[in-house]
């Protein structure tokens, strides 16, 4: 008895220095991202609340001496590489995993060959390729050399998800839809797409998060128009001020905001087919 | 009707179907009966194109399809975990088929909805429509699956150990539906299973399956009371089987020398088979009386089985003998843990296999052909 509360305490103090570490930059940002402003700066104790960082964010704010966050045009081309990666990266996980779910000659190496993407230094690989485009000629853009990266970077994550998912899957449907006369392709599109398809959903969610704030291979390869995290690092190299805070804040709303609408989704689906079913069954009985 | 033809499969070597030649016919009941391992469900996964095999042929109405993948074979498989679509209704399940096949799809709305309910009607299911499949028991699904195979017609429904996970009562239940369902459709059925009451009520007619080869096919009453091989009678599970040999013109076996009925004689015998319930118990010590033989063996227990009682020897070798009684065709007899007693049966009753486990040839039989 005592024993188990002594565990209990353990693991209690264990789980509360976990979400302490998780969440307490977190808590910090949005503390100072309330900071007077212009003058107040990335530090305790706050001078006066405000909102006065916000309103810079958005281009609101009177102009001051702080230049505002190159961000509207980075912040576009992130998510739009961000999204591109993240399609392209599933679909082809998707279909990596596909092939390996039988046994193939070569099938070992190809493994090692696909995850190496994500094993190889982001440094490393980013300056290979920015020499190798160098020596082709090849002109370094986000959309052209940094996209390849990316994707040689997230594919592996993608695929790694998806093989998981087609490790618990039942084959035996499958060959149930085969042998009711359904040819491969539309069994695929019908049957296992959909029962997949959570999966596939966690590995674009991966594709785009890891897409979305890249750095080292961007950095090399991502030319001169920048994506997010580059310009953020640029803003770093001149003076610090709570805008970033107030933009990591919006941001961090944002994604929250994403997830909680897919949450309500899912529940929603979830409840749709329970209370069909609970429907019927009074009409049994 | 479908041919196989010298069908052979074998996976890293080890062999999963050996040699075999069977014929399908059109509207039967066939079963086919083996233990586990016995390579039946490979044979079934051969059939419906799942597998290819490594020789041999398949023959669907005079079509060679042994390597025509399995959505071009118009045949079904009803699988042993039912392998229904868990993200579609029970409706949706039974009109995938229709809907989605290459060959033949019903486009018109109207009509798959008919056919589908016509369908649940068949298997009993009408009013389940909307239902997911995780919201039905293990029995409906199992009936989901059969209409979900049956309502696009096939030329054979293959069926994959159908009653296995079905409780007692149901799977009783089932036996009658199959044979019902089966006989309003005129489609064959190929039944696979490792239960051998189920092979022998169900099918027209019945395969034996032993280590990837066919070991019997015939009508159930005849693989039942003539097994023309030793494991036919083992599996059917109704014969005391014992082994031995032939020594001064007597069956040796357990110590104990049984006299061979009359076409054995002379013959080389391995297996002296008898059924359980051709075997009569007496005190000790009895003599058989002419025309009959048997054995002495020692009383363990007896059990209980309904409509009958099974009463269990054991010979002085150690191997046990068991005796059937039915309760209509003489009362319960108590007998002492322990007791000896002597069995005796009629020696037109026993059945002799040569060693190599082939039944021998019965006087009757050859006088039949």
């Amino acid at each position: 008895m005592n024993q188990n509360a002594a565990i209990r305490t353990l693991l209690a103090l264990y789980t509360a220095l976990f979400l302490a570490f998780l969440y307490g930059p977190f808590v910090v940002m949005a503390i100072i991202s309330f900071q007077q402003g212009p003058e107040g700066g990335p530090q305790f104790p706050i001078i006066e609340w405000s909102t006065f960082w916000y309103k810079h964010v958005l281009g609101f704010a009177p102009p001051s001496r702080v230049a505002p966050l190159p961000i509207g045009e980075a912040l576009t081309r992130s998510l739009t590489l961000a999204f591109a990666t993240m399609v392209v990266s599933t679909v082809l996980g998707t279909l990596t995993a596909q092939a390996f779910r039988s046994q193939f000659k070569g099938s070992g190496f190809v493994f090692y060959l696909v995850v190496l993407g994500m094993m190889v230094p982001g440094v490393l690989l980013g300056l290979g390729m920015a020499l190798v485009a160098d020596q082709f000629g090849i002109d370094r853009n986000w959309w052209s050399t940094a996209f390849v990266l990316h994707v040689v970077y997230t594919y592996p994550f993608a695929f790694l998800v998806m093989l998981a998912i087609f490790n618990r899957f039942d084959k035996s449907i499958e060959e149930a839809a085969w042998t009711l006369g359904v040819p491969p392709g539309r069994t695929f599109r019908k049957v296992t797409f959909p029962m997949i398809f959570p999966g596939v959903l966690s590995a674009m969610l991966f594709a785009f998060t890891l897409s979305y704030d890249e750095f080292p291979r961007t950095l090399f390869t991502g030319g001169r128009e920048v994506t997010m995290p580059i310009a953020i690092y640029g803003t770093f190299a001149v003076e610090i001020h709570p805008n970033l805070f107030a933009f990591g804040v919006l941001t961090t709303l944002f994604s929250f905001a994403l997830l909680t609408i897919y949450g309500v989704l899912m529940s929603m689906s979830v409840r749709r087919a329970r209370l069909r079913a609970t429907g019927l069954q009074e009409d049994v009985a | 009707m479908m041919e196989l033809i010298r069908l052979t499969k074998a996976y890293k070597g080890v062999p999963a179907v050996r040699d075999v030649f069977l014929i399908v016919r059109e509207d039967e009941y066939l079963t086919l009966l083996g233990p586990s391992g016995s390579g039946k469900t490979t044979l079934l996964r051969l059939l419906s194109g799942l597998e290819k095999p490594d020789a041999g042929q398949i023959h669907l109405n005079g079509e060679d399809v042994t390597y025509r993948p399995p959505h071009l074979r118009g045949l079904g498989i009803v699988q042993q975990n039912y392998a229904l679509f868990p993200h579609m209704s029970v409706e949706d399940n039974v009109a995938f088929g229709l809907r989605y096949r290459l060959i033949d799809p019903v486009t018109d709305e109207g009509e798959v909805k008919r056919r589908v309910a016509e369908t649940l009607e068949l298997v009993g299911l009408t009013g389940f429509e909307a239902r997911m499949v995780g919201q039905i028991s293990g029995g409906q699904k199992q009936r989901v699956s059969l209409a979900r195979t049956l309502v696009t017609r096939p030329k054979i429904c293959l069926l994959d150990e159908p009653l296995g996970a079905l409780d007692a009562n149901l799977r009783e239940r089932m036996t009658v539906e199959l044979r019902k369902i089966r006989e309003t459709l005129g489609v064959t059925f190929l039944h696979v299973t490792g239960n051998e009451t189920e092979a022998l009520a169900m099918g027209d007619r019945m395969v034996v399956l032993d280590k990837g080869s066919i070991v019997q096919a015939d009508r159930p009453d005849v693989i039942f009371s003539m097994p023309s091989d030793v494991r036919v009678a083992r599996f059917v599970n109704t014969y005391n089987v014992l082994e031995g040999a032939v020594r001064d013109g007597e069956f040796q076996s357990a110590g104990q020398a049984m006299t061979l009925p009359e076409y054995a004689r002379g013959s080389e015998a391995g297996f002296y088979a008898i059924r359980q319930d051709a075997v009569e118990i007496n005190a000790a010590g009895t003599v058989p009386g002419p025309g009959r033989t048997g054995l002495q063996a020692t009383y363990i227990a007896s059990e209980f089985l309904g409509s009958r009682f099974a009463y269990i020897f054991r010979m002085p070798n150690g191997g046990v003998f068991e005796v059937e009684r039915h309760l209509s065709h003489s009362d319960p007899v108590t007998y002492k843990g322990g007791e000896a007693c002597s069995l005796s049966w009629n020696l037109s009753d026993a059945l002799v296999f040569d060693p190599s486990g082939a039944a021998l040839e019965t006087t009757v039989f050859k006088g039949a052909a």
